[in-house]
């Protein structure tokens, strides 16, 4: 039973002798630096570069606000052109919740659940990386937009013919984050070119194709948390032990592969409207616009618990470790999670109560969703719980995890508000909503994930991040925050609208909006900080032990960084919270002898999730300019398509490999603290 | 090709499993062949629509749990399947009810 | 053939492999992705049950438009090849690479005749005046059903991979008795949506003296 590529144990990979793949070209996995990181399956690495490009993306994100709230800062501005503040408001929102919050929520699935449950890596390690890079290429196609539009604006494409002869020259996407048809299909029939006439540029095509790639990374890389869930866990690391933020995360990735499908074939559909004269939702043929807002909304309220679980996980986490207690109430917090998941599914309609839905349906739709508020309460009251009575240490991620609690409970507050039909009447599509969502997705989401990138990070680098820099960011945040969503809740009521590139003066506006704009200033300066200090923190910062929190699970029992194998012995789990239970309560923490001389299996590196996924960015690329029809750009979209099956079918033939890396002995692991040595045998 | 040979005690299950498999063809066959007569009876609407309903439910589920081996392995994918096929049924039997053609203004396009 | 530390051979906590646990995860997902392409086209025969218009301006019904038999005959071709799929796994289950071989042309051979009666049946639709572009209809039928004939040419593509790759000696084994049940699976799913597709895009145009969803006009076949 063996394999010619399987060596003797090496101590490093870099002692790997060259080696090839059953396809015979040499597997990468000897490379360093930028070769390394592109080629890695380490979850660890995918991890972080998902976090690195979720910050990115964040602070493009969070510029747009800024020319947002620029814009809005007084009366009758002209900072940015009514169409420019249309593609700037499409861009915020769909950067931040696909480009910023998913991403980042993935960084921490990526790095934490496989050290959470006790495994080396996740069920598919290629499989993880493919989903990083179609990721990175989806983020890439919806961002070029910008590129094509600054093109337009310079004035770049004026001697080209497809481009004299383009009916809308929008190059980014302009329609808002849920892109509602008609305004972004089509109507009236198609011409011979099966063009049907719209009402949007290509901008609407990045955005599609955009979106959709996006969905395939996350659909890919949902499949492989469950599976790495449910399938990989230590031994004795029954559900009931796993921790609150793996639980969270397998719904959370429940949730991905129920609701994106749905997104998906809207997708198609509208692409099919657009591209080939179909009529899905094309009024003039009988096409109905509302099945858009269905089919967009039982994805997008899904999304909604898909940002929020992670950072309901991440607090979870964080509160019991601060306060020196267990998790009050941990069966039900887990139930409560998986409750809300599965509500989510059964509310998507009140998005839509203003469409006329028709009086059954929407007290239907309203009571689900007023029934939601239970189990978020109950967890709300389980964290209150957890506190009560604990010895608190105000250290920076239990500031903003406190932070999270009550912001996130005033988006809570407002929120069933307005899922009384009759109020939400009042409120749709004026500033109190954005005030509501931003209390939830800023308040609750950004606290969370920005209070888990502080408590991990000391983790994920071995270096404690600057407290005093991160207390000063916390405050501006939750300041910033504040002054800039709070006035909301009044302007919204006063009748602002939403989504209109500017107001005149003489509504009592005036006041408020100016007020509204300096706390997005302040709030953007506490996000830039916080994230300097953060990447100051990964290169230079001061360096700390593996368990600066006296942390309660399994990662914290690894050295920091954690080495590549994760665990040089698996360990067998006696416990929830099972590493504060090895420390401080009566159960130990066992370890099976599965690794020491004999080696622990390492999966090789591949460059093919890399060339699937450029793939992937050629097809996106393709699609919108063959929408521009610029001449034989289909041949792009042929090739991309041909790269992607090229690099999925030889992912397939290269074979999974692997090498056996040797751990340290026992004893002389850091991965193993002095007082656990006596337990290990 | 294997390099560990069945054990007797399996092959014989997959014997079994041969059986079950050409049984199975022989019923999805013969259900096919009389939902296409059933269509051309002179019936009540409902009780047809109700018989074919049904009828492809049988097919369906037949199909998962025979060819796809549902029966045979661990439960837990059953129910992972069902999860997804009763939220996909039950959300758009929703939506099929919200677009109750009494709501909807059809007129200009017929 | 086989490899010590294949993921598949680790034991895992439920004793589920990895793979056909994803793969059941991804069928799961696509009763939704197909479970929306379904309620689209079924909510448009609810609103729309006359049918369409074609190019010279005459309205079409779609009793007339649709082949009973033609239909027939696929959905019944799509069957078998998932019976011999199950054969195929089977004969991988018990080592014999000859057998799963033939059953696998077999798979191969009934999904293309699928696809040839579907690509009939697009055009016959087409020459009749049923376009994409000229009703809902067309474009609820055509990407219904084209989606779902994507998805049987991927999975025959898969397993034309799988069969020239058994000839490398490769494929054997507990791993390649997985790898085929696996693309089994798929395989299966895509004939069980077509089981819902029959009736309920096929069948129940048929149903009374107008159809179910009651066109007005006598069913003249």
């Amino acid at each position: 039973m063996s394999h010619d590529s399987h060596h003797a144990p090496v101590a490093s990979k870099l002692d790997l002798a060259p080696e090839r793949s059953d396809l015979g070209l040499i597997r990468p996995d000897r490379k360093t630096g930028w070769a390394d990181w592109l080629t890695t399956v380490d979850h660890k690495k995918i991890g972080i570069m998902y976090g690195a490009f979720a910050m990115f993306f964040f602070l493009v994100g969070g510029l747009e606000a800024l020319a947002i709230r620029t814009q809005l800062a007084r009366p009758d501005n002209d900072f940015v052109t009514a169409r420019m503040y249309n593609q700037l408001f499409t861009m915020h929102g769909t950067t931040m919740i696909f480009l910023g919050v998913m991403p980042l929520s993935a960084a921490f699935f990526n790095f934490l659940v496989p050290l959470q449950i006790g495994a080396r890596d996740v069920a598919f390690p290629r499989l993880n990386a493919f989903s990083l890079w179609t990721f990175v290429a989806g983020a890439f196609v919806l961002n070029s937009s910008w590129l094509f539009e600054f093109g337009h604006l310079a004035g770049w494409f004026n001697n080209f013919s497809w481009y004299k002869s383009l009916v809308y020259t929008d190059f980014a996407p302009a329609n808002g984050w849920f892109s509602y048809a008609p305004l972004s299909g089509t109507v009236g029939q198609a011409d011979a070119a099966l063009h049907a006439p719209r009402f949007t540029g290509v901008g609407t095509d990045f955005w599609i194709i955009g979106i959709q790639i996006l969905g395939v990374a996350s659909l890919a890389a949902s499949f492989n948390f469950i599976c790495t869930i449910i399938n990989m866990r230590a031994k004795g690391m029954t559900m009931m032990r796993l921790p609150v933020f793996t639980w969270m995360t397998l719904v959370t990735s429940a949730l991905i592969i129920l609701a994106f499908p749905a997104i998906t074939v809207a997708l198609i559909e509208l692409m099919f409207d657009r591209q080939f004269g179909a009529n899905f939702f094309n009024p003039s043929a009988g096409g109905q616009p509302i099945l858009w807002q269905h089919l967009f909304w039982i994805f997008g309220h899904p999304e909604v618990y898909i940002l929020v679980l992670p950072a309901m996980g991440i607090v979870s986490e964080i509160l019991p470790t601060f306060s020196g207690k267990a998790l009050f109430g941990y069966p039900i917090i887990v139930f409560s999670g998986a409750v809300i998941g599965f509500l989510g599914f059964a509310v998507w309609s009140h998005h839509m109560f203003t469409t006329g839905l028709g009086a059954v349906p929407t007290a239907a739709f309203a009571l689900l969703t007023m029934a939601i508020a239970v189990p978020t309460g109950v967890k709300i009251f389980n964290w209150l719980g957890t506190i009560w009575g604990g010895k608190i240490r105000f250290t920076p991620p239990m500031v903003l995890a406190l932070g999270f609690i009550w912001m996130f409970m005033c988006g809570g507050f407002s929120g069933v508000m307005h899922s009384s039909a009759p109020a939400d009447a009042q409120q749709q599509d004026s500033y109190f909503v954005i005030a509501h969502f931003h209390y939830v997705l800023l308040g609750g989401v950004l606290l969370g994930l920005m209070a888990g990138l502080y408590f991990w990070f000391p983790k994920i680098f071995g270096r404690m991040p600057n407290a005093g820099v991160a207390y000063l960011a916390s405050g501006l945040v939750i300041l910033g925050f504040n002054l800039a969503f709070g006035p909301m809740h009044y302007l919204g009521l006063a009748g602002q609208p939403r989504r209109t590139h500017t107001y005149h003066a003489g509504n009592g506006w005036e006041t408020w909006n100016f007020v509204a704009t300096i706390g997005a200033f302040i709030l953007g300066i506490g996000v830039f900080l916080a994230f300097a200090n953060l990447v100051w923190t990964a290169f230079k910062g001061k360096k700390c032990g593996s368990d600066p929190w006296d942390g309660r699970t399994l990662e914290w029992s690894l050295s920091s960084p954690v080495a590549e194998y994760n665990f040089a012995q698996s360990p067998v789990i006696a416990a929830r919270d099972a590493y504060f239970e090895d420390k401080h309560g009566g159960r130990r923490i066992a370890y099976e002898n599965d690794g020491g001389e004999a080696g622990v299996h390492m999966p090789s590196q591949s460059w093919m999730p890399l060339v699937a996924g450029f793939g992937f960015l050629m097809i996106g690329l393709g699609m919108p300019m063959l929408s521009m029809g610029v001449p034989h750009i289909g041949w792009l979209v042929i090739a991309g398509l041909t790269v992607m099956f090229i690099g999925i079918w030889l992912w397939a033939l290269e074979g999974p490999g692997g090498y056996m890396l040797k751990t340290p002995a026992v004893g002389s692991t850091p991965s193993a603290p002095a007082h656990q040595t006596a337990t290990t045998h | 090709m294997s390099d560990v040979a069945p054990s007797p005690a399996f092959l014989q299950e997959e014997v079994r499993r041969y059986h079950h498999f050409i049984t199975l063809a022989l019923w999805l066959a013969a259900i096919t062949g009389v939902e296409i007569v059933l269509i051309f009876l002179p019936v009540p609407m409902a009780l047809i629509l109700t018989v074919l309903c049904l009828l492809s439910a049988i097919k369906f589920f037949a199909v998962i749990m025979w060819f796809m081996h549902l029966i045979y392995d661990h439960r837990l994918l059953f129910w992972l399947f069902v999860t997804g096929l009763a939220l996909a049924f039950a959300t758009f039997t929703a939506v099929l009810s919200l677009f109750a053609v009494e709501r909807v203004d059809t007129k200009w396009f017929s | 053939m086989s490899q010590v530390s294949e993921p598949a051979h680790a034991p895992t906590s439920t004793g589920i492999e990895h793979k056909k646990l994803i793969m059941w995860l991804f069928l799961a997902s696509d009763c939704m992705f197909f479970g929306t392409l379904i309620s689209t086209h079924l909510l448009y025969r609810k609103l729309y049950p006359t049918g369409f218009t074609d190019a010279e301006g005459h309205q079409r019904f779609i009793q007339n438009l649709f082949n009973i038999e033609l239909t027939s005959f696929s959905t019944f071709i799509l069957l078998m090849s998932s019976f011999l799929m199950a054969l195929a796994v089977s004969a991988m289950h018990k080592g014999q690479i000859k057998s799963f071989r033939r059953n696998v042309l077999g798979v191969i051979f009934f999904g293309l005749i699928f696809l040839g009666c579907q690509v009939f049946e697009f055009t016959h639709f087409f020459h009749q005046g049923l376009t994409i572009q000229n009703s809902v209809f067309g474009s609820t039928f055509y990407v219904l059903t084209g989606t779902h004939g994507t998805h049987v040419a991927i999975g025959i593509l898969w397993l034309i991979l799988l069969y020239f790759y058994s000839f490398t000696g490769k494929l054997g084994g507990h791993v390649g008795a997985l790898d085929v049940e696996v693309a089994g699976l798929y395989w299966h799913f895509v004939d069980i949506v077509w089981i819902i597709i029959f009736t309920a895009v096929y069948l129940v145009e048929y149903l009374g003296p107008s159809g179910f969803w009651g066109t007005g006009l006598p069913l003249t076949k």
